[in-house]
């Protein structure tokens, strides 16, 4: 399958740039301090998962990223600008799909297209094919009620790309689907990512998810959060859904479930 | 084809045969009991009433169906407007919800007689009534439609970067839709009841009027043709918003239902 967008030609000074950076961030809800120190780094088109305990600070911070809420301390860039607001070299997922139910699916995914004014029909193809590689072009015309909740989580995901962002946002988008289905939509992301090349921060609380997708799993301890753990799992890819049955993927699986019950102190 | 006839059967042949039943019943019982048509005349005579007094009839209904339409279309774009502004507005929000609580406790008919006094008794009055009764369940509605956003939307239309402007004509405005055909539904039945009582109250057209002029001729016939008329046409103008709501909103679940029954 043809990628759908060749990763833009970026200047060697650019490239050489962490793709994103927050440099000793802190956040405090009033009183509560949600996150006490954070540093990441995520290199140009790397996949980079969050895992931490419920509470812990993972959504504020890919909020902070997203441009829409203010860090207490530190520093966040993108591609070395500092974000100041929202932009639109990021796309997002949320936990729920988020989908205009008045619109089609096809007009869902252009929505960003339409919100950032750039040409409709120019995305039109862009759009369909994402539809295609996410298996819900005989649905472009339908409305999201006609979809299974795993199919307007994939269109959702179109939704986040067709904009050609250089950022991913993931915010835990498979945990309200079903196991088989989440597993399943696991491949498909890896699928996309593969044709369409972007750097990826992505949020979850499984274990298995985190190792399966990422190149690098940043583990986050409890609220205030700090980062407690990073792991580069280095595994082949493209990865398969039997690559979970490999013994190498199963001791990265236990050795981030170590790290994480080591944190957390069970 | 199946599921559509059964359809049919359940949404239409069924209440048709209910309905009919009921009026065989009373036109039964009328003449079984032999009840004098000054209390309660038979169906068949008020079917009469409407064929023999048609033009009498028409020429009262189209000043009340005129008014109720002019009031309702009024008090839609107003209450829209003012739905807008207090969405906007937090000073106009504050400044507004105690008059709308306050509408909503005052039975708004009760001031049809002051309403007299200061418009006189003619079309003004019973437009005003009309406008001023349909006016506030429209805003009401409206407003809870622009206001009702999901977060989880708003949140997603900001990260990509969403005017203002952009959330209002691509958000708030579809999510306002079904808000504003309920209130629709529910000011039309007003309209025509502000423009029905200001007609009791002091006119020399309109149904309201001629209802009340035939009750003092003691002339019942008459009298419920007059009421027929009305809610035939009060049955028309619902129908018809209902008609314009399902091509409007066309995403909302009245569809669901024909949806599945495809399946
Ligand atoms: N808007 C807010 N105002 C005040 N406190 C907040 C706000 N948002 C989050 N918090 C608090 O900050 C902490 C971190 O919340 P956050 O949503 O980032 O956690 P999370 O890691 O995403 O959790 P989960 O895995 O359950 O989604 C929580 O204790 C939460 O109560
Ligand atoms: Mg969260």
């Amino acid at each position: 399958m043809a990628p759908v967008s060749q990763t833009k030609e970026m200047p060697a000074a650019v490239r050489a740039l962490p793709a994103l950076s927050v440099r000793k961030v802190r956040k405090l809800y009033n009183e509560l301090e949600a996150i006490k120190n954070v540093s990441l780094e995520v290199a140009q088109n790397e996949f980079v998962s969050l895992l931490g305990p419920s509470g812990c600070g993972k959504s504020t911070l890919l909020t902070m990223i997203a441009g829409l809420l203010k860090q207490t301390e530190g520093e966040i860039s993108i591609n070395g600008t500092p974000v100041t607001g929202p932009r639109p070299e990021i796309g997002m997922v949320f936990q729920q799909p988020v989908l205009l139910p008045w619109r089609t699916i096809l007009d869902n995914v252009l929505f960003p297209v339409e919100l950032l004014k750039l040409p409709r029909d120019k995305y039109v193809p862009r759009a369909m094919e994402l539809l295609a590689m996410a298996k819900i072009d005989d649905f472009a015309g339908s409305l999201p009620r006609q979809l299974s909740g795993g199919m307007r989580q994939r269109a959702s995901i179109c939704r986040a790309l067709v904009h050609d962002p250089a950022i991913l946002l993931m915010d835990e988008p498979f945990s309200a689907l079903d196991a088989l289905t989440r597993d399943e939509m696991g491949v498909e992301l890896l699928r996309i990512w593969q044709a369409n090349r972007k750097t990826v921060v992505f949020v979850t609380h499984s274990i298995r998810e985190a190792a399966f997708l990422s190149d690098r799993v940043v583990v986050m301890g409890r609220r205030p959060a700090t980062i407690v753990e990073e792991m580069t799992i280095d595994l082949p890819r493209p990865r398969q859904i039997s690559l979970t049955e490999d013994e190498n993927f199963n001791r990265y699986v236990r050795a981030l479930r170590k790290a994480i019950e080591a944190s957390h102190g069970h | 084809m199946g599921t559509k006839g059964r359809r049919f059967a359940a949404d239409i042949a069924g209440p048709a045969a209910i309905s009919i039943g009921m009026i065989v019943l009373w036109e039964v019982i009328v003449r079984a009991l032999h009840i004098r048509s000054i209390i309660l005349p038979p169906p068949s005579e008020i079917i009469m009433a409407m064929v023999d007094r048609r033009d009498l009839l028409l020429t009262h209904l189209w000043p009340s169906l005129y008014l109720t339409v002019l009031g309702f279309a009024l008090s839609v774009v107003g209450g829209v407007a003012v739905a807008i502004l207090i969405t906007y507005s937090a000073a106009l929000r504050k400044g507004f919800y105690p008059i709308i609580i306050v509408s909503q406790v005052i039975p708004k008919i009760s001031i049809a007689p002051l309403f007299i006094v200061w418009f006189g008794t003619g079309t003004m009055s019973s437009l005003l009534l009309a406008f001023l009764i349909a006016f506030f369940p429209m805003t009401i509605n409206s407003a809870l439609g622009f206001q009702s956003i999901d977060e989880d939307i708003a949140r997603m239309a900001r990260t990509f970067m969403a005017s203002d402007w952009q959330v209002f004509w691509k958000i708030r405005m579809p999510n306002a839709l079904p808000y504003i055909f309920s209130g629709m539904k529910i000011s039309i039945t007003l309209a025509i009841i502000g423009v029905i009582v200001s007609e009791f109250v002091a006119s020399q057209e309109g149904i309201g009027y001629l209802i009340k002029l035939a009750g003092g001729l003691l002339d019942t016939p008459l009298m419920m043709a007059a009421i027929t008329v009305l809610s035939i046409a009060g049955l028309i103008l619902y129908g018809l918003i209902a008609h314009f709501e399902r091509r409007v909103v066309y995403w909302q679940s009245s569809s669901d239902i024909s949806g599945s029954g495809g399946g």
